[in-house]
């Protein structure tokens, strides 16, 4: 009867196991053998071995490195921003008990919406002649309008400040539930001695929904690192003129999908979660730093 | 007695300065949608002079919306449901059976969501390639049938149900079959409502699915069709293009504000400590 019984439990196991091998295992082993081998999926036959050379183009290739430096510009102004803007939300929020879900629920919304329906209405609002610019310039902070896109400097903050007002809803939600966890005798503690509600925020509220920043960075750096649909709508697949918005991922849909390189865009693909995986290692240490 | 002090007069007055900020955009989008396409190039601050409907009737009769729709619908349900099945059995075998490892397979489920997406783009393209996939509905499906986090997040719910339920469903000789359908996925169902919207709003707005895999124009998906609406004609029909994004974008936050709770929980992932 026992024995009978104990692959029943393997039987509910099953659809993981064959994702795994299917999904995860099989394209990772896949992945790791087209990064040898000069490949073209229309031509199969013409398939040959290259030994390191698609390691060699990729990792002497100045355009990989520019499209990794554009995300990380990108992704430091972003992560900053979004960051103290869904803070401030958060704690805002927590003061105030009348409207708040109503509040919260409108300051959710940019996240519900499909990032091409965003874009496309972002792309109106920051053109030269929509109402951000306009106003920008008839207050006297811009002197002319720019085309923001054909600039060497702008595409990556333009895009971060997009990407703030989309994402940084999530961000708030989740300090919003660490905020309610914190246990509340420490702030009365804290009011007994007359602690300012500055001090309390930095002493009491920011130490205890440490766990909570230190999961949002980690997704913020394996999601940012990624990012495709905002650059791959706005601008051709070289990243406009200065390659200014060539990301990594735009870098390998060009290599795999336009140029028909499929070993050599698995190597970007590989090279990208090795660097993605050792920047989200790196931080979960630096800030897991003092925790016992 | 309600008494709202100074500081927080303040901040509702930060918090109406935000709102505006993340709504008028909306805004901006479906007053364009009611202007002709001159009046869009010329004031697109100002409100409509006349409002008009040319651009949904237009858009009507350019793009088929009704097939649209029905492709977006059919994958993003036929997603959500495999989904909540298999990541649910999935979680059952984890939290509530003897299985030996159980603790090793929630590791690796748990791990596999560090590594990131990009890294199967190009790998399972070409497998799907192989297979002949190409241009059809279960290449959109059948990878989406099973997720990680979704498993990740029943876990921490399934753990919350009192394993008492279901020893006196075992005494009464029932199989783990029927203790999974008729006891487990019954007490699962507010986790489930969560996990589903989560799931379904994936579906719906994934873009780089449809993009890699679907040549095929009766097979579009709604971010597809948008795109490819918008890339086709840069700077044309503009009435068209503010009328459809405005259908697209409207019955999504609409169904947001019912289910709010179950998106927020969604995204707060119940157990992260």
């Amino acid at each position: 009867m026992k024995l009978k019984q104990n692959w029943i439990p393997y039987l509910f196991l099953t659809p993981w196991i064959l994702y795994f091998l299917v999904f995860l295992l099989y394209p990772f082993f896949l992945s790791f053998q087209n990064s040898f081998l000069d490949i073209n999926v229309l031509n199969p036959e013409n398939t040959r071995f290259v030994g390191l050379g698609n390691w060699i183009t990729v990792v002497a290739d100045d355009k990989f490195w520019l499209s990794l430096f554009n995300v990380l510009f990108n992704q430091i102004i972003f992560v900053t921003l979004s960051f103290f803007i869904a803070l401030a939300a958060a704690l805002m929020l927590n003061e105030i008990s009348v409207l708040a879900s109503l509040f919260r629920t409108i300051l959710f919304v940019p996240v519900i919406t499909s990032i091409t329906v965003a874009m496309i209405i972002f792309d109106f609002l920051a053109a030269p002649t929509g109402p951000v610019q306009s106003a920008l310039v008839s207050s006297g902070v811009m002197e002319q309008s720019v085309f923001w896109k054909f600039e060497q400097w702008l595409p990556m903050p333009v895009i971060a400040v997009f990407s703030s007002w989309k994402w940084f809803g999530v961000q708030m939600i989740i300090f919003l539930g660490g905020i309610a966890s914190v246990n509340k005798s420490l702030y009365e503690a804290a009011d007994l001695d007359g602690a300012s509600w500055w001090r309390k925020v930095t002493a009491i509220t920011l130490p205890m929904i440490k766990p909570q920043i230190v999961f949002v960075l980690t997704i913020n750096i394996i999601n940012g690192l990624q990012m495709f649909v905002e650059v791959f709508m706005n601008f051709d697949l070289q990243g406009g003129p200065y390659n200014a918005a060539l990301t990594p991922v735009l870098y390998l849909y060009q290599t795999g999908f336009e140029q028909m390189k499929m070993g050599q865009a698995s190597t970007i693909g590989l090279l990208l979660a090795l660097i993605i995986y050792a920047l989200t290692m790196m931080q979960i240490k630096l800030t897991s730093k003092g925790d016992h | 007695m309600l008494r709202i002090t100074r500081q927080q007069w303040l901040i509702y007055g930060a918090l109406i300065v935000a709102s505006i900020v993340v709504l008028y955009p909306f805004f901006f989008m479906i007053i364009n949608s009611f202007k002709t396409g001159a009046e869009i190039m010329h004031t697109p601050n100002a409100l409509p002079t006349e409002w008009s409907l040319r651009g949904y009737i237009d858009v009507f009769n350019s793009v088929d919306l009704g097939r649209i729709f029905l492709n977006t619908i059919f994958i993003s349900i036929s997603v959500t449901v495999l989904n909540c099945l298999f990541s649910s059995m999935v979680a059952f075998a984890i939290v509530k059976t003897n299985m030996p490892g159980r603790e090793f397979w929630l590791k690796m489920i748990l791990s596999s969501m560090m590594i990131p997406a990009i890294l199967f783009t190009i790998p399972v393209y070409m497998m799907m390639y192989d297979w002949g996939w190409i241009n059809t509905y279960r290449v959109l499906i059948i990878p989406g049938s099973i997720s990680a986090y979704n498993i990740f997040l029943l876990v921490q719910f399934m753990k919350q149900i009192d394993n008492a339920y279901l020893e006196a469903a075992r005494i009464d000789g029932a199989s783990e079959f029927r203790i999974f359908f008729k006891v487990v996925l019954p007490m699962l169902r507010p986790a489930l409502a969560t996990v589903g919207i989560l799931t379904f709003m994936g579906a719906w707005n994934d873009f780089m699915g449809p993009l890699l895999y679907i040549r095929d124009d009766s097979m579009l998906t709604l971010q597809m069709a948008l795109f490819k609406f918008q890339s086709d004609v840069p700077g044309g029909k503009l009435e068209q293009l503010w009328a459809m994004t405005t259908m697209i974008a409207v019955p999504v936050v609409f169904v947001f504000f019912f289910l709010q709770k179950n998106f927020i929980k969604a995204f707060t992932g119940v157990g992260i400590k």
